[in-house]
Protein backbone atom coordinates (compact mmCIF):
# COMPACT_ATOMS: atom_id res chain seq x y z
CA UNK A 1 0.00 0.00 0.00
CA UNK A 2 1.40 3.52 -1.02
CA UNK A 3 1.76 6.27 1.08
CA UNK A 4 -0.45 9.34 0.46
CA UNK A 5 3.53 11.43 0.00
CA UNK A 6 4.38 9.15 -2.15
CA UNK A 7 0.91 9.47 -4.30
CA UNK A 8 1.34 13.32 -4.08
CA UNK A 9 5.15 12.76 -5.80
CA UNK A 10 3.77 11.05 -8.87
CA UNK A 11 2.98 14.63 -9.92
CA UNK A 12 6.34 15.72 -9.41
CA UNK A 13 9.76 15.82 -11.23
CA UNK A 14 12.70 14.30 -10.25
CA UNK A 15 15.97 15.74 -11.00
CA UNK A 16 19.02 13.52 -11.06
CA UNK A 17 22.38 14.30 -10.02
CA UNK A 18 25.12 12.27 -11.20
CA UNK A 19 25.71 10.66 -8.31
CA UNK A 20 22.70 8.61 -8.03
CA UNK A 21 22.69 7.86 -11.60
CA UNK A 22 26.17 6.59 -11.22
CA UNK A 23 24.69 4.39 -8.46
CA UNK A 24 22.29 2.90 -10.17
CA UNK A 25 24.42 2.20 -13.41
CA UNK A 26 27.26 0.85 -11.32
CA UNK A 27 25.10 -1.59 -9.32
CA UNK A 28 23.13 -3.08 -11.89
CA UNK A 29 26.72 -3.65 -13.98
CA UNK A 30 27.74 -5.34 -11.24
CA UNK A 31 24.98 -7.49 -10.39
CA UNK A 32 23.16 -8.08 -13.25
CA UNK A 33 26.45 -8.29 -15.32
CA UNK A 34 29.54 -9.34 -13.09
CA UNK A 35 31.37 -6.54 -13.66
CA UNK A 36 32.80 -6.92 -9.95
CA UNK A 37 35.87 -4.78 -10.65
CA UNK A 38 33.39 -2.19 -10.50
CA UNK A 39 32.39 -2.82 -6.76
CA UNK A 40 34.74 -1.13 -5.52
CA UNK A 41 33.21 2.26 -6.62
CA UNK A 42 29.60 1.52 -5.26
CA UNK A 43 29.27 4.14 -1.91
CA UNK A 44 25.33 4.06 -1.52
CA UNK A 45 24.06 1.27 -3.26
CA UNK A 46 25.48 -1.69 -1.84
CA UNK A 47 23.05 -4.61 -2.10
CA UNK A 48 19.81 -5.62 -3.34
CA UNK A 49 18.05 -3.90 -0.82
CA UNK A 50 19.41 -0.46 -1.25
CA UNK A 51 19.04 -0.86 -4.52
CA UNK A 52 15.15 -1.60 -4.49
CA UNK A 53 14.91 1.18 -2.03
CA UNK A 54 16.43 3.78 -4.90
CA UNK A 55 14.80 2.50 -7.58
CA UNK A 56 11.39 2.47 -5.88
CA UNK A 57 12.10 5.83 -4.64
CA UNK A 58 12.98 7.10 -8.60
CA UNK A 59 9.79 5.13 -9.69
CA UNK A 60 7.48 6.73 -7.04
CA UNK A 61 7.74 9.87 -9.27
CA UNK A 62 6.10 8.08 -12.01
CA UNK A 63 8.55 7.72 -14.98
CA UNK A 64 8.86 11.94 -14.32
CA UNK A 65 12.92 12.30 -14.35
CA UNK A 66 15.06 14.51 -16.23
CA UNK A 67 18.67 15.90 -15.63
CA UNK A 68 20.97 18.05 -17.19
CA UNK A 69 23.60 17.57 -20.10
CA UNK A 70 26.44 18.90 -17.58
CA UNK A 71 25.68 15.22 -15.89
CA UNK A 72 26.23 14.00 -18.79
CA UNK A 73 29.27 15.47 -19.34
CA UNK A 74 29.92 14.50 -15.54
CA UNK A 75 29.62 11.00 -16.45
CA UNK A 76 31.48 10.88 -19.14
CA UNK A 77 34.32 12.02 -16.77
CA UNK A 78 33.96 9.56 -14.69
CA UNK A 79 33.85 6.32 -17.02
CA UNK A 80 36.84 7.99 -18.48
CA UNK A 81 38.83 7.49 -14.95
CA UNK A 82 38.01 4.33 -14.71
CA UNK A 83 39.73 0.66 -16.32
CA UNK A 84 39.62 1.20 -20.31
CA UNK A 85 38.23 -2.01 -21.08
CA UNK A 86 35.38 -1.55 -19.36
CA UNK A 87 34.50 1.97 -20.24
CA UNK A 88 32.19 0.63 -23.66
CA UNK A 89 30.24 -1.44 -21.66
CA UNK A 90 29.99 1.57 -18.59
CA UNK A 91 28.82 3.61 -21.98
CA UNK A 92 26.32 0.78 -22.81
CA UNK A 93 25.06 0.50 -19.29
CA UNK A 94 24.52 4.65 -18.87
CA UNK A 95 22.48 4.58 -22.64
CA UNK A 96 20.49 1.80 -21.00
CA UNK A 97 19.48 3.24 -17.72
CA UNK A 98 18.60 6.06 -19.29
CA UNK A 99 16.46 4.31 -22.19
CA UNK A 100 14.90 1.83 -19.43
CA UNK A 101 13.88 4.96 -17.09
CA UNK A 102 12.42 7.46 -19.68
CA UNK A 103 15.00 10.16 -18.61
CA UNK A 104 14.77 13.16 -19.94
CA UNK A 105 18.07 15.73 -20.42
CA UNK A 106 17.97 18.99 -20.81
CA UNK A 107 20.46 21.52 -21.54
CA UNK A 108 21.43 24.73 -19.26
CA UNK A 109 23.26 27.28 -20.37
CA UNK A 110 26.14 29.28 -18.70
CA UNK A 111 24.36 32.64 -18.76
CA UNK A 112 21.40 30.95 -17.47
CA UNK A 113 23.46 30.37 -14.57
CA UNK A 114 23.85 32.45 -11.43
CA UNK A 115 27.47 33.20 -11.60
CA UNK A 116 28.36 33.74 -7.87
CA UNK A 117 26.41 29.73 -7.62
CA UNK A 118 28.88 28.71 -10.32
CA UNK A 119 31.88 30.07 -9.00
CA UNK A 120 31.59 28.40 -5.27
CA UNK A 121 29.62 24.74 -6.77
CA UNK A 122 30.64 24.84 -10.52
CA UNK A 123 28.78 24.74 -13.14
CA UNK A 124 27.03 21.21 -12.80
CA UNK A 125 25.16 22.08 -9.76
CA UNK A 126 24.42 25.30 -11.02
CA UNK A 127 22.52 23.18 -14.23
CA UNK A 128 20.60 21.51 -11.90
CA UNK A 129 19.50 24.38 -9.50
CA UNK A 130 18.44 26.41 -12.93
CA UNK A 131 16.33 23.22 -14.21
CA UNK A 132 14.63 23.15 -10.31
CA UNK A 133 14.19 26.92 -11.22
CA UNK A 134 12.99 26.29 -14.51
CA UNK A 135 10.36 23.61 -13.69
CA UNK A 136 9.20 25.35 -10.42
CA UNK A 137 5.52 24.44 -11.66
CA UNK A 138 6.37 20.86 -10.93
CA UNK A 139 7.55 21.15 -7.71
CA UNK A 140 11.04 19.41 -8.60
CA UNK A 141 12.97 17.26 -5.71
CA UNK A 142 16.87 17.02 -6.52
CA UNK A 143 18.36 13.95 -5.92
CA UNK A 144 21.75 13.92 -5.02
CA UNK A 145 24.83 12.72 -2.99
CA UNK A 146 26.56 15.78 -2.76
CA UNK A 147 26.43 16.99 0.73
CA UNK A 148 26.84 20.45 -0.45
CA UNK A 149 24.66 20.90 -3.30
CA UNK A 150 22.59 19.46 -0.83
CA UNK A 151 22.99 21.83 2.02
CA UNK A 152 22.73 24.47 -0.41
CA UNK A 153 19.21 23.66 -1.45
CA UNK A 154 18.19 22.96 1.79
CA UNK A 155 18.91 26.65 2.82
CA UNK A 156 17.51 28.16 0.21
CA UNK A 157 14.36 25.72 1.01
CA UNK A 158 14.64 23.55 -2.28
CA UNK A 159 12.78 20.35 -2.11
CA UNK A 160 16.24 17.85 -2.16
CA UNK A 161 17.00 14.18 -1.20
CA UNK A 162 20.38 12.66 -0.36
CA UNK A 163 20.73 8.90 -1.81
CA UNK A 164 21.86 8.37 1.48
CA UNK A 165 18.43 8.78 3.30
CA UNK A 166 16.59 7.16 0.36
CA UNK A 167 19.35 3.69 0.79
CA UNK A 168 19.21 3.93 5.04
CA UNK A 169 15.29 3.72 5.44
CA UNK A 170 12.86 1.07 4.76
CA UNK A 171 10.29 3.63 3.57
CA UNK A 172 11.35 7.16 2.42
CA UNK B 1 78.94 -17.10 -11.69
CA UNK B 2 78.67 -14.12 -14.16
CA UNK B 3 76.48 -16.75 -15.84
CA UNK B 4 74.22 -17.50 -13.24
CA UNK B 5 73.94 -13.50 -12.15
CA UNK B 6 72.89 -12.98 -16.03
CA UNK B 7 70.58 -15.69 -15.83
CA UNK B 8 68.88 -13.90 -12.66
CA UNK B 9 68.56 -10.72 -14.79
CA UNK B 10 67.80 -11.68 -18.18
CA UNK B 11 64.33 -11.86 -18.74
CA UNK B 12 63.85 -15.28 -20.62
CA UNK B 13 62.82 -15.19 -24.07
CA UNK B 14 59.44 -14.06 -24.30
CA UNK B 15 58.33 -13.21 -20.67
CA UNK B 16 57.57 -9.73 -21.28
CA UNK B 17 55.18 -10.17 -23.95
CA UNK B 18 53.75 -12.96 -22.22
CA UNK B 19 53.17 -11.22 -19.32
CA UNK B 20 51.47 -8.21 -21.70
CA UNK B 21 49.09 -11.27 -23.39
CA UNK B 22 48.21 -12.39 -19.41
CA UNK B 23 47.64 -8.73 -18.16
CA UNK B 24 46.34 -7.08 -21.52
CA UNK B 25 44.80 -10.27 -23.13
CA UNK B 26 43.96 -13.18 -21.27
CA UNK B 27 42.85 -11.71 -18.08
CA UNK B 28 40.35 -9.30 -19.43
CA UNK B 29 38.90 -11.87 -22.01
CA UNK B 30 38.57 -14.56 -18.89
CA UNK B 31 36.56 -12.44 -17.11
CA UNK B 32 34.34 -11.83 -19.86
CA UNK B 33 33.57 -15.41 -20.58
CA UNK B 34 33.05 -15.97 -16.92
CA UNK B 35 30.54 -13.09 -17.58
CA UNK B 36 29.16 -14.65 -20.92
CA UNK B 37 28.32 -18.07 -19.05
CA UNK B 38 26.79 -16.15 -15.92
CA UNK B 39 24.49 -14.97 -18.60
CA UNK B 40 23.87 -18.17 -20.41
CA UNK B 41 23.00 -19.48 -16.53
CA UNK B 42 19.94 -17.02 -16.36
CA UNK B 43 18.91 -17.83 -19.94
CA UNK B 44 19.99 -14.12 -20.85
CA UNK B 45 22.11 -13.82 -23.93
CA UNK B 46 21.53 -9.61 -23.62
CA UNK B 47 20.07 -9.15 -26.79
CA UNK B 48 18.67 -5.77 -27.51
CA UNK B 49 16.25 -4.69 -30.57
CA UNK B 50 17.52 -1.90 -31.45
CA UNK B 51 21.21 -2.98 -32.21
CA UNK B 52 19.96 -6.30 -32.50
CA UNK B 53 23.17 -7.54 -31.01
CA UNK B 54 23.55 -9.23 -27.89
CA UNK B 55 25.55 -6.28 -25.59
CA UNK B 56 27.58 -8.02 -23.64
CA UNK B 57 28.74 -11.11 -25.64
CA UNK B 58 31.04 -9.95 -27.96
CA UNK B 59 33.41 -11.34 -30.19
CA UNK B 60 36.50 -11.62 -28.08
CA UNK B 61 38.44 -9.06 -29.84
CA UNK B 62 36.14 -6.90 -28.35
CA UNK B 63 36.68 -7.58 -24.64
CA UNK B 64 40.53 -6.52 -24.76
CA UNK B 65 40.79 -2.44 -24.85
CA UNK B 66 41.49 -0.97 -27.76
CA UNK B 67 45.10 0.29 -27.30
CA UNK B 68 45.76 -3.37 -26.47
CA UNK B 69 45.38 -4.85 -30.14
CA UNK B 70 48.83 -5.05 -31.02
CA UNK B 71 49.55 -7.72 -27.89
CA UNK B 72 46.31 -9.21 -29.20
CA UNK B 73 47.70 -9.60 -32.70
CA UNK B 74 50.80 -10.69 -31.24
CA UNK B 75 49.31 -13.37 -28.78
CA UNK B 76 47.40 -14.88 -32.17
CA UNK B 77 50.66 -14.27 -34.03
CA UNK B 78 52.89 -16.56 -31.36
CA UNK B 79 53.39 -20.43 -31.91
CA UNK B 80 52.85 -20.74 -27.93
CA UNK B 81 49.05 -19.83 -28.38
CA UNK B 82 48.53 -22.16 -31.63
CA UNK B 83 45.06 -22.62 -31.74
CA UNK B 84 43.01 -20.05 -30.23
CA UNK B 85 42.85 -17.82 -33.32
CA UNK B 86 40.38 -21.04 -34.81
CA UNK B 87 38.71 -21.29 -31.31
CA UNK B 88 37.95 -17.38 -31.09
CA UNK B 89 36.39 -17.35 -34.78
CA UNK B 90 34.70 -20.38 -33.79
CA UNK B 91 33.59 -18.29 -31.31
CA UNK B 92 32.81 -15.23 -32.81
CA UNK B 93 30.73 -17.21 -35.55
CA UNK B 94 28.78 -18.44 -32.59
CA UNK B 95 27.99 -14.82 -31.12
CA UNK B 96 27.20 -13.48 -35.32
CA UNK B 97 24.68 -16.49 -35.33
CA UNK B 98 23.13 -16.28 -31.92
CA UNK B 99 22.27 -12.59 -33.10
CA UNK B 100 20.93 -13.92 -36.54
CA UNK B 101 18.56 -16.20 -34.46
CA UNK B 102 17.91 -14.23 -32.05
CA UNK B 103 17.03 -11.36 -34.83
CA UNK B 104 15.27 -13.69 -37.02
CA UNK B 105 12.90 -14.72 -34.17
CA UNK B 106 12.11 -11.44 -33.46
CA UNK B 107 11.15 -10.25 -36.77
CA UNK B 108 8.89 -13.11 -36.76
CA UNK B 109 7.12 -12.05 -33.64
CA UNK B 110 7.07 -8.30 -35.03
CA UNK B 111 5.30 -9.56 -38.30
CA UNK B 112 3.02 -12.25 -36.25
CA UNK B 113 -0.67 -10.61 -36.15
CA UNK B 114 -1.81 -12.51 -33.29
CA UNK B 115 1.40 -11.56 -31.38
CA UNK B 116 0.80 -7.97 -32.29
CA UNK B 117 -3.17 -8.29 -30.92
CA UNK B 118 -1.68 -10.13 -27.21
CA UNK B 119 0.67 -6.84 -26.83
CA UNK B 120 -2.73 -4.61 -27.70
CA UNK B 121 -4.58 -6.44 -25.74
CA UNK B 122 -2.46 -6.37 -22.74
CA UNK B 123 -1.66 -2.82 -23.16
CA UNK B 124 -4.99 -1.75 -22.80
CA UNK B 125 -5.72 -3.67 -19.75
CA UNK B 126 -2.77 -1.95 -19.13
CA UNK B 127 -4.18 1.47 -19.32
CA UNK B 128 -7.40 0.19 -17.20
CA UNK B 129 -5.38 -0.98 -14.73
CA UNK B 130 -3.17 2.41 -14.62
CA UNK B 131 -6.07 4.22 -14.47
CA UNK B 132 -5.84 6.38 -11.06
CA UNK B 133 -3.26 3.85 -9.75
CA UNK B 134 0.23 6.12 -9.03
CA UNK B 135 2.36 3.11 -8.58
CA UNK B 136 1.94 2.29 -12.74
CA UNK B 137 3.82 4.64 -14.69
CA UNK B 138 1.92 6.14 -17.37
CA UNK B 139 0.79 4.47 -20.08
CA UNK B 140 1.86 6.99 -22.85
CA UNK B 141 5.63 6.30 -21.95
CA UNK B 142 5.47 2.58 -22.81
CA UNK B 143 3.68 2.56 -25.49
CA UNK B 144 5.84 3.02 -28.57
CA UNK B 145 7.81 0.24 -28.82
CA UNK B 146 6.50 -1.80 -26.44
CA UNK B 147 6.04 -5.00 -28.74
CA UNK B 148 10.05 -5.02 -29.47
CA UNK B 149 10.63 -4.73 -26.07
CA UNK B 150 8.45 -7.83 -24.97
CA UNK B 151 9.72 -9.96 -27.66
CA UNK B 152 13.54 -8.70 -26.07
CA UNK B 153 12.58 -9.90 -22.91
CA UNK B 154 10.88 -13.14 -24.25
CA UNK B 155 14.46 -13.66 -26.09
CA UNK B 156 16.33 -12.78 -23.09
CA UNK B 157 14.24 -14.37 -20.45
CA UNK B 158 13.71 -11.51 -18.89
CA UNK B 159 12.54 -11.66 -14.81
CA UNK B 160 11.69 -9.13 -12.99
CA UNK B 161 12.59 -5.51 -14.04
CA UNK B 162 13.92 -2.89 -11.66
CA UNK B 163 11.10 -0.53 -10.65
CA UNK B 164 12.43 2.89 -11.91
CA UNK B 165 12.21 1.16 -15.20
CA UNK B 166 9.10 2.53 -16.98
CA UNK B 167 7.73 -1.17 -18.60
CA UNK B 168 8.41 -2.74 -14.73
CA UNK B 169 4.53 -2.25 -14.08
CA UNK B 170 3.71 -3.68 -17.38
CA UNK B 171 6.39 -7.10 -17.56
CA UNK B 172 5.08 -7.81 -13.57
CA UNK B 173 1.29 -7.94 -14.74
CA UNK B 174 1.88 -9.37 -18.25
CA UNK B 175 5.20 -11.69 -18.27
CA UNK B 176 3.36 -15.27 -17.41
CA UNK B 177 1.18 -14.21 -19.74
CA UNK B 178 3.29 -14.23 -22.30
CA UNK B 179 5.14 -16.88 -21.26
CA UNK B 180 2.77 -19.03 -21.14
CA UNK B 181 0.49 -18.30 -24.56
CA UNK B 182 3.39 -18.23 -26.19
CA UNK B 183 4.92 -21.74 -25.17
CA UNK B 184 7.52 -22.67 -27.74
CA UNK B 185 5.81 -20.12 -29.44
CA UNK B 186 3.61 -21.67 -31.96
CA UNK B 187 0.64 -19.67 -31.82
CA UNK B 188 2.50 -16.92 -33.49
CA UNK B 189 4.23 -19.57 -35.90
CA UNK B 190 8.10 -18.92 -34.87
CA UNK B 191 8.22 -22.45 -33.14
CA UNK B 192 11.14 -23.10 -35.88
CA UNK B 193 12.79 -19.37 -35.18
CA UNK B 194 12.41 -20.17 -31.83
CA UNK B 195 13.75 -23.44 -31.21
CA UNK B 196 17.18 -22.44 -34.20
CA UNK B 197 17.28 -19.69 -31.67
CA UNK B 198 17.57 -21.82 -28.28
CA UNK B 199 19.93 -23.93 -30.24
CA UNK B 200 22.54 -21.13 -31.51
CA UNK B 201 22.64 -19.85 -27.78
CA UNK B 202 23.49 -23.96 -26.76
CA UNK B 203 26.02 -23.96 -29.26
CA UNK B 204 27.57 -20.60 -28.31
CA UNK B 205 27.06 -21.50 -24.29
CA UNK B 206 29.33 -24.94 -25.32
CA UNK B 207 32.42 -23.20 -27.24
CA UNK B 208 32.24 -21.16 -24.51
CA UNK B 209 32.45 -23.17 -21.66
CA UNK B 210 35.28 -25.26 -23.63
CA UNK B 211 37.01 -21.89 -24.68
CA UNK B 212 36.96 -20.44 -21.07
CA UNK B 213 38.47 -23.94 -19.69
CA UNK B 214 41.06 -23.73 -22.25
CA UNK B 215 42.28 -20.07 -21.67
CA UNK B 216 42.26 -20.40 -17.96
CA UNK B 217 44.64 -23.27 -18.26
CA UNK B 218 46.96 -21.48 -20.89
CA UNK B 219 46.98 -18.54 -18.52
CA UNK B 220 48.50 -20.82 -15.60
CA UNK B 221 50.89 -22.66 -17.97
CA UNK B 222 52.17 -19.42 -19.21
CA UNK B 223 52.59 -17.85 -15.75
CA UNK B 224 53.67 -20.96 -14.11
CA UNK B 225 56.91 -21.16 -17.28
CA UNK B 226 57.59 -17.74 -17.19
CA UNK B 227 57.09 -17.11 -12.94
CA UNK B 228 54.58 -14.60 -14.09
CA UNK B 229 51.82 -13.52 -11.08
CA UNK B 230 48.29 -13.56 -12.52
CA UNK B 231 47.53 -10.40 -12.22
CA UNK B 232 50.00 -7.20 -11.38
CA UNK B 233 51.34 -6.79 -7.58
CA UNK B 234 51.10 -3.51 -6.45
CA UNK B 235 54.39 -3.39 -3.95
CA UNK B 236 57.44 -1.69 -3.63
CA UNK B 237 59.92 -1.28 -6.12
CA UNK B 238 62.66 -4.47 -5.00
CA UNK B 239 59.51 -6.36 -5.20
CA UNK B 240 58.16 -5.23 -8.28
CA UNK B 241 56.31 -7.47 -10.77
CA UNK B 242 58.42 -6.41 -13.56
CA UNK B 243 61.26 -7.24 -11.82
CA UNK B 244 63.30 -7.91 -15.07
CA UNK B 245 62.94 -4.12 -16.30
CA UNK B 246 63.82 -2.45 -12.21
CA UNK B 247 67.29 -4.96 -12.39
CA UNK B 248 68.05 -4.18 -15.87
CA UNK B 249 67.95 -0.46 -15.44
Amino acid sequence: MRTSSEISRRHRLLILDTGPIRELVLFHAVSEFRLENLRRSLRFIKDDRSYKSCSEYVASFGQMTTTSASVVVELYHWIRETEPYGRSKLWRRVYEEFRNMGMDEEVVKLLDMDVSFVMRFGPVDGSLLELARRHAGKNPVILTTDSPLYGECKKGGLSVSHIHEITMSERW
Amino acid sequence: MDVMVSNVNVPPPRANRVQAWVYAILNPVIESFRRELQLFEKGNVSWRFYSKKCEYIRPVVEYVDGNQLPNYEDFLADGINEGFSASIDAHDSAVSAVETAATTFFDGLMRSTLFLNEVKKAFDEYKLLAHGKPQYPDPDSIERDLPKYIAEYLINRTDLLPSHYTTHKFWEEFRNRFELSAAEFAPYRQRESFQAFKRSVHILKEISQGLLAAFEKHRYGLCSTYDIPAAPIPTVMSHSVDAYVIRNK
